[in-house]
């Protein structure tokens, strides 16, 4: 009986060592890779940051407001952001190879459909951002015309413009991961999209008027039809 | 021996004529003014043949050859009657008669021969309104309130009378009453105080004259241009113009002249609006032909302001006249070239453009020849005459403006435009064999005008004379009657600086295209109506491109014309 | 790939029938149909009284009217002008009218005309509203001979007005621009002006075609493009300037929004010209300017004061990103007060607008929000302005404006360190 458990645990200490022997280089190897991938993706990000500064990326950002919207979450500057991305991108990339490399079966499944949906993420995520930014441009813009019209409650309305833009984007972001609904949500999103910019724009004449109409009937023109002096 | 040259001449140079000339000799064409080309010439600085200084008719026969050489058809002489030649001949003291600096009435009759022989009918002077005072009739008629030639002439005894008549001579009278001493009364005279007026409500004057006339159409005369014909009747409280009782006076003169002596014609001066013109020409029964005054300045405006306007407006203003009458076309002639019927801006303008120089004006009126009114510039002179040559009516050309004769402006009154022909460079530009101090007139003789390089022995041998260039223009005017008889409309392309327009007569079109301005233009024209016909270019007999639906495009270099004959193929 | 063409071919082919011409004017259109017949017999009369002897054409940009107004435009011909003048035109006179597509952007009206300009070589333009109701023939003499016969580029027009009219000019424009270009214009935002065809020639190389202020700023734009290109200017009195009956295109922040973003986006374009320039630009006035203390006009102070007051509190934000944080303060003091003691100081305003220009010059924000922004604080000024002008008479409004340009001519040093410095 002894033997039999000697040479079961000296088999199954083959295996061990057959599997390890065999799990080892790829181990290595996956490591070498993660390694080698965090020193490119250091380089890259370096050389992102080099490029954008040349390019001044900083200051072509800031005119669609997202430098204002980073600073108040505290983020760094884009140009900082975007090179920080790359690196991570990069080496994460290098990291799943190197999972890859392991060879687990499971695994490999597993970031096989990771990769396949790295591409919607990145949309998913870039329609977030883009919706954050128009959702600050035309929530500003609706306040303005608001507070300019002399309608009540502006930064009410504002909010509500926020809120619908970045409740479109989230939706739309959702749709691309794969957790929406499609056409439907795209609709509804695009009305209340639209709805959203008229308010937003403010001073374009149709929806102006339309709300005078139904809504502020009492509500004079911001120069007043009884005033009679002219600012030009 | 001068005949014997003469004849010589005539025999070697007498050229072959078109069809219209022929019937123009014949005279079988009751109408044949209407195909007129005048030629007005000076007797007295045309030739001089006896060398005394002053041009005569021996001497304007030796020349025939050269006016009928280029092309013209009839001659208009200014007057050549006795005459103390105070306002250069007009200033008649004896109408029936030659002035002897000119020669005999024999010399006369020779030179009327020989210009018919050449083809050419001749126009002569008729100033019927007012005589010389050193007239007989006058001499006599201020001896005293009694004598028998009183009542031929308007006397008063106040100068109140016909306040409303305006006086023309603004430059040198400043009435219309002169005082006579003699009679111790005023006389009327509405041109200088020495040229007084006939009175025409005598019948005994408008005998005499029908009888001056009588005497010069028996020598062969051709026709006659009635010299300041509205002023003939004067009445109170009127401008004593154009009055009915002066167009009574000239009716009567035309059906006499149509009883005895068919197929002779009136010209009439009368300086007015187009429509008071047209009551010249009566129902057909007065004057054959009479100036057109208003549209010659207009010309001169429109190629200064490189605008058609002021030529379209005076010719849709112009009246129709009656269809055996014509009008007569010119540019310039003996007088200054007259401002008085044009408005005061237009006259305004003109003077800023043409005489900036006051020693040019004169009486409401500018005293240059063609070629300096057009600073020389050859292409606008041929312009100029291209337009007179192609709108409606007889053209009259001046004597000398065919080689672009100069002037004078310092010459006292109008003698500016009236110096010596330029016949040759040589001694007294060929005019004269006079001591050059003998000259009537001095010659113009500055490095631009003068003798010595404008004159026709020069321009005769050069293809690209002016000269020359007239003699061509002229024939091409005569190919055709579409000219002198056929409609004129106007075409109104969108370029203002293209005076555009049709002559039709019967089946020929002739299409007249004018670049009034300095540069280059192009011009669109509609001639959807006559699609299907080819424009032939008249002078060089070419073919433009067939007409069809589109706008017709032509290119214009500066102040350049095409005549175009539309033909049917 | 052909390029782009902003000038029909029929439009071309009428301006080559036209040729060269000595004088141009120019009359944009929109449904214009009350006005502009007067407008245009009023020009052609001017032209014929004033310039008899000189070739000149009428040209007629309509941005699409649906109303007749090109129609009108065409057939408004005066048929005897003896009955107003005692001349009759010389020359044959020419209207062309033509079609502007919005698509060709904002200034396409203005840019037809000065290409018309250019290909016909004319000497001296103008450009003259249709809604000029009070337009005289002498207008045309006014503007045009300065331009034409003593070699004046550029002519801004001055008109009589009552004395609360043209706030927005008298307290934004005004005093900006004669403490930046160095020139004291009455009206840098009038609608008529008279420019020679060799700055027609520079405007017309300059890109601004698609610029959104380009519809009502243009005077502005034009304005300081002659200014800044140091163009002879000089001003002229035109007459009295009445408004229009058109209210739908006058909102004020839209009004802002045109000429003061036209203005700083001049002072933009010609930082050059003006962080340097030392001297003052001499501008001659001509004409015989009448003042007269036409009647009350009617405002409705509190309702500007409250839109004030909101607007500083709702767009606090904002204004926070523009302007700095004491000048802020001190405008929320002035919004805090009461209306019938609200006192907004030359100083402060002075310095807001040039915080204003210098927030636009960085982009802090999208600059037409930024503009905006800032028509609640202007009718605060407005306000303040009533109610300390009330009784004052033209005189003393002129030495008050002239204490205001004082001001600004004070802190412009500051203003063109802040402009200058790196964020």
């Amino acid at each position: 009986m002894g033997n039999l458990v000697v040479k079961t645990l000296s088999a199954t200490s083959q295996n061990l060592g057959d599997m390890v022997t065999e799990f080892l280089p790829r181990l290595l190897a996956m490591l070498v890779i993660v390694a080698i991938g965090g020193v490119v993706a250091w380089i890259l990000k370096i050389v992102v940051r080099r490029v954008l500064t040349l390019v001044k990326f900083n200051q072509l950002i800031e005119t669609t407001g997202f430098t204002q919207l980073a600073a108040r979450a505290a983020l760094p500057t884009p140009s900082e952001l975007l090179s920080r991305l790359i690196f991570w991108v990069v080496w994460v990339s290098f990291m799943l190879f190197g999972l890859n490399a392991l060879g687990v079966a499971a695994l490999e499944e597993e970031i096989g459909r990771f990769f396949l949906l790295l591409p919607q993420i990145f949309v998913a995520i870039i329609i977030l951002v883009v919706g954050a930014l128009a959702a600050n441009f035309f929530g500003r813009s609706a306040l303005l015309g608001a507070v300019n019209a002399n309608y009540p409650s502006p930064r009410l309305l504002s909010s509500l413009v926020r809120f619908l833009i970045i409740a479109l984007a989230i939706m739309m972001a959702l749709e691309r991961i794969g957790l929406g609904h499609g056409v439907v949500l795209i609709a509804f999103g695009a009305v209340m999209l639209a709805l959203a910019l008229a308010f937003g724009l403010g001073g374009r004449d149709a929806a102006r008027r339309l709300l005078e109409k139904t809504l502020f009937e009492d509500r004079k023109e911001d120069g007043g039809d009884d005033d009679t002096i002219s600012h030009l | 021996m001068l005949e014997a040259a003469v004849g010589a001449q005539h025999a070697v140079s007498f050229k072959r004529t078109t069809m219209a000339q022929d019937t123009f000799l014949r005279g079988a064409d009751p109408l044949w003014y209407k195909d007129a080309i005048l030629y007005e010439v000076h007797v007295r600085t045309f030739k001089d043949s006896n060398a005394d200084g002053i041009g005569d008719f021996r001497g304007l026969v030796e020349k025939l050859d050269y006016v009928a050489d280029l092309g013209v058809n009839t001659l208009w002489l200014l007057p050549f009657y006795p005459s103390p030649l105070k306002d250069d001949g007009y200033d008649i003291s004896d109408y029936t008669n030659v002035h002897p600096s000119y020669g005999t009435m024999d010399d006369f009759k020779l030179f009327l021969d020989e210009s018919h022989r050449r083809g050419m009918r001749v126009l002569t002077e008729l100033v019927l309104n007012h005589t010389s005072d050193q007239h007989p009739w006058f001499q006599e008629a201020r001896k005293s309130p009694d004598n028998p030639w009183r009542d031929w002439y308007v006397w008063s005894d106040t100068p109140e009378r016909y306040q409303e008549a305006r006086i023309i001579f603004t430059d040198t009278e400043q009435s219309n009453w002169a005082w006579d001493p003699v009679s111790k009364s005023y006389y009327w005279h509405r041109f200088f105080s020495h040229q007084p007026d006939l009175n025409y409500d005598n019948p005994a004057v408008r005998e005499e004259i029908w009888k001056v006339m009588k005497f010069w159409l028996d020598a062969g005369v051709d026709a006659f241009r009635l010299d300041a014909v509205p002023y003939l009747v004067e009445r109170e409280g009127t401008n004593c113009e154009n009055l009915p009782e002066t167009h009574e006076v000239l009716r009567t003169l035309r059906r006499r002249l149509d009883e005895s002596y068919p197929g002779r014609f009136f010209l009439a001066e009368a300086n007015q609006w187009p429509s008071d013109v047209r009551a010249y020409f009566g129902q057909g029964d007065e004057c054959h032909v009479a100036f057109h005054f208003p549209l010659m300045p207009r010309m001169f405006m429109a190629v200064r302001l490189e605008d058609r306007k002021p030529v379209i407006e005076i010719l849709e203003k112009t009246p129709q006249i009656p269809e055996n009458c014509q009008w007569a076309t010119f540019l310039r002639n003996h007088d200054e070239l007259t401002l008085e019927m044009v408005t005061d801006e237009e006259r305004d303008y003109l003077y800023d453009e043409y005489a900036r120089d006051k020693t040019m004006r004169l009486n409401v009126g500018i005293r240059r020849r063609l070629a300096p009114l057009m600073d020389d510039d050859r292409r606008r002179v041929e312009l100029m005459n291209g337009l007179l040559l192609s709108l409606p009516g007889s053209p009259v050309l001046y004597y000398g403006d065919e080689i672009g004769m100069g002037d004078n402006v310092y010459l006292g009154d109008r003698k500016g435009v009236r110096t010596p022909m330029q016949w040759t460079g040589g001694w007294n530009a060929g005019f004269s064999n006079a001591d050059p101090e003998m000259l009537c007139l001095p010659l113009i003789s500055n490095p631009i005008y003068g003798f010595q390089a404008v004159n026709v022995e020069s321009q005769k041998r050069s293809a690209h004379s002016l000269l020359s260039w007239m003699k061509q223009i002229l024939r091409v005017r005569k190919s055709t009657r579409v000219f002198s008889r056929g409609t004129l409309e106007f075409l109104t392309p969108t370029n203002h600086r293209v005076l555009a327009y049709l002559r039709e007569l019967g089946e020929e079109r002739v299409l007249v295209v004018n670049n009034l301005s300095s540069s280059a233009q192009a011009v669109e024209l509609d001639l959807s109506r006559f699609r299907g016909r080819i424009p032939i270019e008249m002078f060089g007999g070419n073919l433009f491109p067939r007409i069809n639906d589109r706008l017709y495009l032509l290119t214009l270099g500066p102040y350049q014309f095409y005549w175009f004959k539309l033909r049917r193929f | 790939m052909a390029e782009e063409t902003f000038l029909s071919d029929e439009f071309v082919r009428e301006l080559g029938a036209v040729g060269e011409v000595d004088i141009l004017v120019g009359i944009p259109t929109y449904n214009n149909r009350l006005t502009v017949e007067r407008v245009v017999q009023a020009v052609q009369i001017g032209l014929v009284k004033y310039f008899p002897r000189e070739r000149t054409v009428v040209i007629n940009p309509d941005a699409g009217s649906r109303d007749g107004t090109p129609e009108i435009v065409k057939s408004a011909s005066v048929q005897d002008f003896r009955s107003v003048l005692a001349a009759n035109p010389l020359r044959t006179t020419h209207t062309l009218t033509t079609r502007v597509h919005p698509t060709r952007g904002e200034g396409g009206a203005l840019r037809l005309i000065l290409a018309a300009a250019d290909l016909l070589r004319a000497k001296a333009c103008t450009v003259i509203s249709p809604e000029s109701a009070s337009i005289t023939p002498e207008w045309i003499e006014a503007i045009l001979r300065p331009i034409y016969r003593e070699r004046y580029d550029f002519l801004a027009p001055v008109y009589q007005r009552h004395k609360f009219d043209a706030l927005l000019v008298k307290n934004i424009l005004s005093p900006l621009i004669h403490s930046t270009y160095g020139a004291n214009l009455e009206e840098p935002a009038g609608t008529e002006f008279g420019f020679s065809g060799a700055l027609a020639c520079d405007l017309l190389a300059q890109d601004v075609w698609r610029e959104d202020f380009m519809r009502y700023g243009w005077g502005v734009w034009m304005t300081t493009a002659a200014l800044a290109g140091s163009y002879r200017s000089c001003q002229s009195f035109l007459g009295p300037k009445v408004h229009s009956g058109k209210q739908a295109e006058q909102n004020l922040a839209g009004a802002i929004q045109q000429v003061v973003g036209a203005l700083f986006y001049s002072l933009e374009a010609h930082q050059n010209f003006w962080m340097s320039r030392t001297e003052p630009v001499a501008l001659p006035l001509f004409g015989f300017k009448s003042e007269l203390d036409l009647g009350p006009v009617r405002v409705n102070r509190k309702r500007l004061f409250e839109m004030f007051r909101t607007g500083v509190e709702e767009l606090s934000t904002i204004l926070s990103q523009i302007l700095s944080a004491p000048v802020l303060q001190q405008i929320r003091e002035v919004a805090l007060g009461q209306e019938n003691t609200c006192h907004f100081s030359d100083e402060l305003w002075a310095k807001t607008i040039y915080e204003f220009a210098v927030s636009y010059h960085r982009a802090v924000m999208n600059r037409d929000h930024l503009l905006q922004a800032l028509t609640p604080i202007y009718r605060g000024r407005v306000c303040s302005y009533l109610l300390e002008n009330h009784g004052a008479r033209v005189a003393e409004l002129h030495k008050r404006l002239e204490v205001l340009h004082q001001q600004f001519e004070r802190l412009k040093l500051d203003f063109i360190q802040n402009w200058s410095a790196k964020t």
